[in-house]
């Protein structure tokens, strides 16, 4: 039989995994606040996630990339760029970009609003493959940040004035505030809560 | 009692990250609204053509600064233009009103240059323009499919609109120049409504325009005028541009003018002369028709020699025809001549109708004998044109009114210098020149003075004659001559003393007449250059004689001598006898003093006779030398053969002989040349 922490009248580090008293504030290996549940977790998992999904919108709507070459100006969303890379021949490159820009954030909106929901609707899924998901969401999180990157290489490599000059444009803050508001929502998530009945 | 637990309200139970999704809210929507509210607005350009247009990318520049961008490019319904809706910047939009131009800006090549180079590599534009006033708004503008004059915003000037008989030397861009200088620019030629003439529009910037008024006149200054006329040939060429592309150039020809507006029309002339021309005749000119028939030929007259009348030109011709005049046999053919004479050339004012043209044309044909006839307008290309003359005696006539198709004025005799007839006569007859018997005697002459020029006697006679002219300057020169005269004033006073002396003596009376028969003789002038040798002779015997001492005979002798010596008294020929004065001279004073000396009264006597005797003609001929000399010499073959008679300067005597001899050779020879020449001239050219 399997005994939680919190049965047991104790509080297990969420960081180290000591098990302490009810009483402790911190803990006493690694200094982590010790909190048995927030009641608030999941409002602010809600929160984070709903600031992320809003500044996703104009990132997908205004243009990551401002390119000036010398005969043409040109601006590219997103997905503009990923067709154009397609159109372009580079495949591999637009795959990336999809996938890092595209595919990872939503599903990471989708799999916080699930895990989020499947709290309170226990049946969605068994809690292994919840907590599954919850690490795997957690991991991939960050890799969404290639987009970014890559737009502030280009931005600061090419600067030859007339010749070829790119900019970043809004939706490159924008995609890097999303990205921090859903890793921040994953973050703010707490695995336990999935174990709890 | 149970104790109700707290009922905590689900917004107590808010946490504060809520907070953090409204900002991002806030934040989103503010820059969405933003970006939305700033955008300007959206107008729609139609164009005839969209060459140069991409949506998304083609922007439009006001001053070339970009304030709008072309979002979409679309048809018109019904296919029937391209229109592009742009986006404006919300700066400028207030101020598109319906005065706003705008065209595609793209490169063009052309003869004045090249423009819009920068859109090859930056794709065309659409320019814009319009005031700084904001007028009414407006969405919707008709694109021009090339750039406005003053395409330049801000700039002034005037536009004013130029109408052409034919638009072949002009062509858009064309240079509007005064004084000289490039003022301004016309726009596109296009047809008038009624196609008869082309009109174009000028733009003249400022401050040009202040010299526009309603006398300004436009002349077409393309390309090079050449005119060959009575005044010779004349080759007008003006600057490159305006030769490849036209120009057109105004002055302001007269003064009050009324200031032009837009709607002014102004005529285009051919060239600057007819355009100063113009400014007699006005715009609103009249034209008068008139024909008239001309008996013999009207070759050299066409459509548009002139019409004269005084020498000021009054119309021009029109056309020549002929027609049929007569019923059958008598049918002839008649050469007519239409011509249209200007009302305000012949100062009949802007009001004047044809009709009051008409009248006063009839009273001068009636009144003051005005006729037409042909007259020579160029000799050198044979034209002719029509001159309206007055002949106050000409034959009553009147003016034709009724005649078809014109009014018909009588003719008179043509005033025709033909110029052929003449000419031709004047080459018959230097056809008819002996030229070649005048060549031949050419021939002759020259082979003749070719010969002559060749003979070496010929070639002598120069170097003779020179060396004659030599030797008389060399003794004319001399000193001894110049030493005559006081030589003269010398045996003078000896004469005189010796006088004194003989008063005593008997002499007194032979010199007496010695003296009156000088004085005879100085009344009797003779020239004979042939009695020189006779005097010479003379002297020679008189000289041998006195050689004998035979005192009466050599008185008598003296006594010719001087006769004959006062026959040559003013005579030239003595000019040759200088060689012996001096000496002679010399010789006199010397005889004198011997005279004295030895007492030969006698020999005194009739020497000294002939001696006052030369004396006296001396001193009257003083001032002439030939005279004097002359007399000298006489005196000298005198004194000669006297002391000669002493046995002293025998020599002398010799001496003075053989040049006397020898000037007379010279003498003679050329004498001779003379006579021979003057009796046969051509023995000049021929030879002896």
């Amino acid at each position: 039989m399997t005994v939680s922490a919190r049965d047991a009248g104790l509080v297990g580090c969420v960081r180290c995994g000591s098990v302490h008293r009810p009483d402790v504030a911190l803990c006493s290996r690694c200094g982590a606040a010790l909190s048995s549940r927030d009641p608030n977790g999941l409002q602010q998992v809600w929160a984070w996630w709903l600031a992320g999904l809003l500044v996703y919108i104009p990132a997908n709507l205004y243009p990551m990339l401002l390119t000036r070459t010398l005969t043409q100006h040109s601006e590219a969303t997103i997905v503009g760029g990923v067709a154009e890379l397609f159109q372009h021949g580079d495949a591999g490159i637009a795959l990336i970009v999809f996938g890092a820009s595209i595919v990872i954030p939503v599903g990471k909106f989708i799999a916080i609003a699930f895990l989020a929901v499947s709290l309170e609707k226990r049946h969605l899924m068994n809690e292994q493959a919840q907590h599954r998901l919850f690490a795997v969401v957690e991991f991939v999180g960050r890799w969404s940040m290639i987009d970014v990157f890559v737009v502030a290489i280009l931005a600061s490599l090419v600067k030859f004035d007339a010749v070829a000059t790119i900019n970043p444009g809004i939706a490159a803050a924008s995609f890097a505030l999303s990205v921090a508001f859903t890793m921040q929502a994953a973050q703010s998530f707490d695995p336990r809560t999935i174990w709890d009945d | 009692m149970q104790v109700r637990p707290p009922v905590v309200r689900w917004w107590q139970r808010l946490s504060i990250v809520w907070l953090i999704p409204i900002a991002a809210l806030v934040v989103s929507l503010g820059v969405a609204w933003q970006s939305y509210a700033g955008r300007g607005d959206l107008v729609r350009i139609s164009f005839q053509n969209g060459a140069g247009l991409v949506a998304g990318q083609t922007v439009l520049k006001y001053r070339d600064v970009n304030v709008g961008l072309v979002e979409t490019v679309g048809f018109a319904a019904g296919l029937t233009e391209v229109v592009a809706g742009v986006r404006i910047s919300a700066d400028v939009a207030p101020f598109l009103d319906a005065e706003s131009q705008f065209w595609i800006v793209r490169p063009e090549v052309s003869v004045r240059g090249v423009t819009g180079l920068d859109t090859v590599l930056s794709g065309a534009f659409i320019a814009g323009q319009w005031d700084s006033a904001a007028g009414a708004a407006q969405t919707r503008f008709t694109g021009m499919e090339t750039a406005p004059l003053n395409a330049q915003p801000g700039d002034l000037g005037t536009r004013v609109t130029l109408q052409l008989r034919d638009g072949n030397q002009i062509s858009a861009g064309a240079p509007v120049l005064h004084k000289g200088i490039e003022v301004g620019s016309v726009g596109n030629p296009r047809l008038s409504d009624d196609g008869t003439l082309v009109l174009i529009d000028a733009y003249i910037t400022r401050p040009y325009d202040r010299a526009l008024t309603t006398a300004t006149r436009f002349w077409d200054a393309s390309g090079f005028d050449l005119t060959l006329g009575a005044g010779g040939v004349t080759l007008d060429v003006k600057s490159l541009a305006s030769l490849i592309e036209g120009g057109i150039s105004f002055d302001t020809v007269d003064s009050g003018g009324t200031p032009v507006t837009e709607t002014t029309v102004f005529d285009v002339y051919d060239d600057e002369a007819t355009a100063r021309d113009s400014v007699f005749s006005g715009q609103s000119d009249h034209v008068l028709a008139l024909s008239a028939v001309f008996e013999g030929s009207v070759n050299g007259l066409s459509a548009g020699s002139d019409v004269r009348f005084r020498g000021l030109t009054v119309g021009t011709v029109t056309d020549l025809g002929a027609f049929v005049e007569g019923e059958g046999r008598d049918r002839q053919v008649r050469l007519l001549v239409n011509f249209e004479l200007r009302t305000g050339k012949l100062g009949l004012g802007d009001e004047a109708t044809a009709e009051d043209a008409i009248a006063l044309m009839g009273e001068f044909v009636s009144r003051n004998g005005l006729r037409a006839r042909l007259a020579t307008a160029s000799i050198l290309t044979g034209g002719l044109m029509v001159e309206l003359v007055e002949e106050p005696g000409a034959a009553p006539a009147t003016i034709d009114l009724a005649a078809e198709p014109y009014p018909r004025l009588p003719v008179t005799a043509s005033a025709i210098t033909d110029v052929r007839a003449t000419s031709q006569g004047v080459l018959e007859r230097i056809n008819a020149l002996p030229v070649e018997e005048l060549m031949q005697s050419a021939i002759s002459v020259l082979n003749s003075v070719e010969k002559l020029a060749a003979n070496p006697d010929l070639q002598r006679v120069p170097g003779e004659a020179a060396g004659l002219l030599a030797d008389t300057r060399a003794l004319v020169t001399s000193e001894d001559v110049a030493a005559i005269p006081a030589e003269v004033r010398g045996i003078t006073e000896g004469l005189r003393a010796v006088l004194a002396t003989l008063q005593q003596g008997n002499a007194v009376e032979n010199l007496v007449s010695a003296i009156a028969r000088a004085d005879t003789a100085l009344d009797g002038v003779a020239t004979a250059s042939q009695d020189f040798p006779v005097i010479t002779g003379q002297i020679r015997d008189l000289g041998e004689k006195a050689n004998r001492l035979e005192i009466e005979a050599l008185a008598a002798a003296a006594t010719r001598l001087v006769d004959t010596a006062s026959a040559l008294i003013g005579t030239e020929d003595a000019k040759r006898l200088p060689p012996a004065l001096a000496d002679a001279l010399a010789e006199v004073a010397k005889f004198l003093a011997e005279v004295r000396k030895g007492g030969a009264i006698a020999n005194a006597n009739s020497a000294i006779s002939a001696a006052e005797a030369a004396a006296n003609a001396i001193n009257d001929a003083a001032k002439s030398l030939p005279a004097l000399s002359e007399r000298l010499t006489g005196l000298v073959a005198q004194a000669e053969g006297t002391l000669s008679g002493y046995g002293e300067q025998s020599k002398f005597n010799a001496e003075l002989i053989k040049t006397l001899r020898e000037a007379q050779a010279a003498a003679d020879s050329v004498s001779s040349l003379a006579r021979a020449i003057q009796r046969n001239p051509n023995s000049l050219l021929l030879g002896r």
